[in-house]
């Protein structure tokens, strides 16, 4: 019977982890509770094994993913250079929302993990069911790329600088 | 070679598999003829509930005022369009007595012996072929089409899937790619998602285009003022849903049905006018507004697909092989495009 309980308790904490995650994630921050339920109802759970590819350069790409658990590197160029290494609570892959153009990297799980997939058809279902919460991802969404981009920039300035001095 | 004989025994398990599901699938085709009807409608109906939810319902309430409102059409078909539908088919089956007719029948018998006659004709009994072939049909419609056992199993059947498809089909979905290896999940879903943007917007179009054609055929068919125009009418948007073939034979069962109403031409020329301007608007304004060009597939591909279609499996064949046939190219395409990347 203990056990049974302990099942249950185990699924509700697991639930409650994921809005925990969501809840951090920029692209859902302004959602309310039951927004955030609604989201956590159409988000794909997958497990990986370590060193199990999610997605390589050049697929087609048609979502987000967020680590749940585990870790995940980010590569380029056959997987020579490693661009990133991120870890639960961090999220990749958002660019493909909005465009269908390949994977501009690839995502392997660095440890056995388990990912929330938000993809690009359950975004455009929920534009079309629900406007008001589909506007509100939208613009985090637009922040978020804006804020890439911003970063980016940064660095960009902050390399022309360097080469600058050098010369 | 461990791994050799692993993949070979995956490929082998996977033919069994679809060979299986094959056979089963087969074994019970009116039930499979059933699920396929279920899911067009609810494929059909989806944007509706779509629609209701996000005027606030949630998704169990949004499916059933959709049935709501399907009851309350049904109910006034019942009332209305019913008595006179069955009205017409009792008048087809009957055949048609009209004495100008006869002799209009008998004249272009004459006119083909006196011309044929030098490849042995003589005789050809017209009249009465035509009147056997006008009592078999209303015979057929009524032995296929309102045969009491199966109106009553589909009535009940088909709603109630239509209804657990509507309400839980994200679920299914769901359940259905969460079984998918983490290799091909994506790309899965990528096929889902293409097919659903080009074969999904391509039957929505196409029935709301029947719809249209449907009630423009039936009010050109009363103005003009054939016997049988609600049928023919009716007949027309079904058939329309298969290109080409659809309006043709439409037309032509008008036309057939206005020569022996009234045993002249003169409302034949109207009928086939009207058809004429029917067609030129569905090309000009109904399509192109409704039907998203998506499928993409060149018209001699569409009528191979559709005779292919029919020859299997008949009339519900040639409304489904176009779809199918859109279907089977974006997974072929896709597949071709992602095969390399997806190999390793």
């Amino acid at each position: 019977m203990s056990k049974l309980w302990e099942n249950i308790f185990r699924k509700k904490r697991h639930s409650d982890r994921i809005e925990e995650i969501l809840v951090r994630i920029p692209v859902f921050q302004d959602l309310t509770p039951r927004e955030l339920k609604s989201i956590k109802a159409i988000l794909y759970q997958r497990e990986y094994k370590a060193n199990e590819f999610i997605f390589k350069e050049g697929d087609a790409g048609l979502g987000m993913y967020i680590i749940f658990s585990g870790k995940v590197m980010i590569t380029c160029d056959n997987d020579k250079q490693i661009l990133a290494e991120l870890e639960e609570g961090d999220f990749f892959g958002e660019l493909s929302l909005l465009d269908e153009s390949p994977r501009s990297a690839s995502a392997i799980a660095k440890t056995q993990c388990i990912l929330l997939c938000f993809f690009k058809p359950e975004l455009l279902d929920i534009i079309e069911r629900n406007p008001k919460l589909g506007c509100k991802i939208l613009l985090k969404l637009a922040w978020t790329i804006g804020e890439r981009l911003k970063s980016t920039n940064e660095q960009l300035r902050a390399l022309n600088c360097r080469v600058g001095k050098n010369e | 070679m461990k791994e050799q004989s692993n993949i070979v025994l995956r490929i082998l398990l996977f033919i069994i598999i679809i060979i299986a599901s094959g056979i089963f699938l087969y074994s019970i085709p009116s039930i499979v003829k059933l699920v396929i009807i279920a899911a067009l409608l609810a494929y059909i109906l989806d944007p509706l509930a779509n629609l209701l939810e996000s005027r606030g319902m949630s998704r169990t309430a949004a499916t059933v005022a959709i049935f709501i409102g399907i009851v309350f059409l049904i109910a006034i078909s019942y009332t209305l369009i019913l008595p006179l539908l069955l009205n017409e088919i009792k008048n087809l089956k009957t055949g048609f007595s009209a004495e100008q007719t006869i002799s209009l029948v008998s004249k272009l018998e004459q006119i083909i012996i006196s011309n044929l006659a030098f490849l042995g004709v003589t005789e050809i009994d017209l009249t009465g072929r035509l009147q056997e072939t006008l009592s078999h049909t209303g015979e057929w419609i009524f032995s296929h089409v309102l045969d009491a056992a199966s109106v009553i199993t589909s009535f009940i059947l088909i709603p109630f899937i239509v209804f657990f498809l509507l309400k839980d089909g994200r679920e299914f979905k769901k359940a259905f790619i969460n079984i998918i290896p983490n290799k091909y999940f994506e790309f899965t879903l990528y096929l889902f998602y293409k097919l659903s943007a080009q074969v999904g917007n391509f039957l929505r179009g196409q029935f709301i285009d029947a719809a249209i054609v449907g009630v423009m055929a039936t009010l050109a068919l009363w103005i003009v003022g054939l016997k049988y125009y609600f049928l023919i009418g009716l007949f027309t948007g079904i058939a329309n849903l298969i290109p080409y073939f659809g309006p043709l034979t439409g037309a032509v069962l008008a036309t057939i049905l206005s020569i022996i109403q009234t045993g002249g031409l003169q409302m034949a020329a109207y009928v086939l006018l009207a058809f004429i301007i029917i067609k030129l608007l569905d090309d000009a304004i109904v399509q192109p507004v409704v039907v998203a060009k998506s499928v993409h597939m060149n018209p001699l591909t569409v009528l191979l697909v559709i005779l292919i279609g029919g020859k299997w499996f008949g009339i519900l064949g040639m409304l489904l092989s176009v779809p199918v046939a859109g279907f089977l190219k974006v997974v072929f395409n896709e597949s071709i495009q992602n095969y390399r990347r997806y190999r390793a």
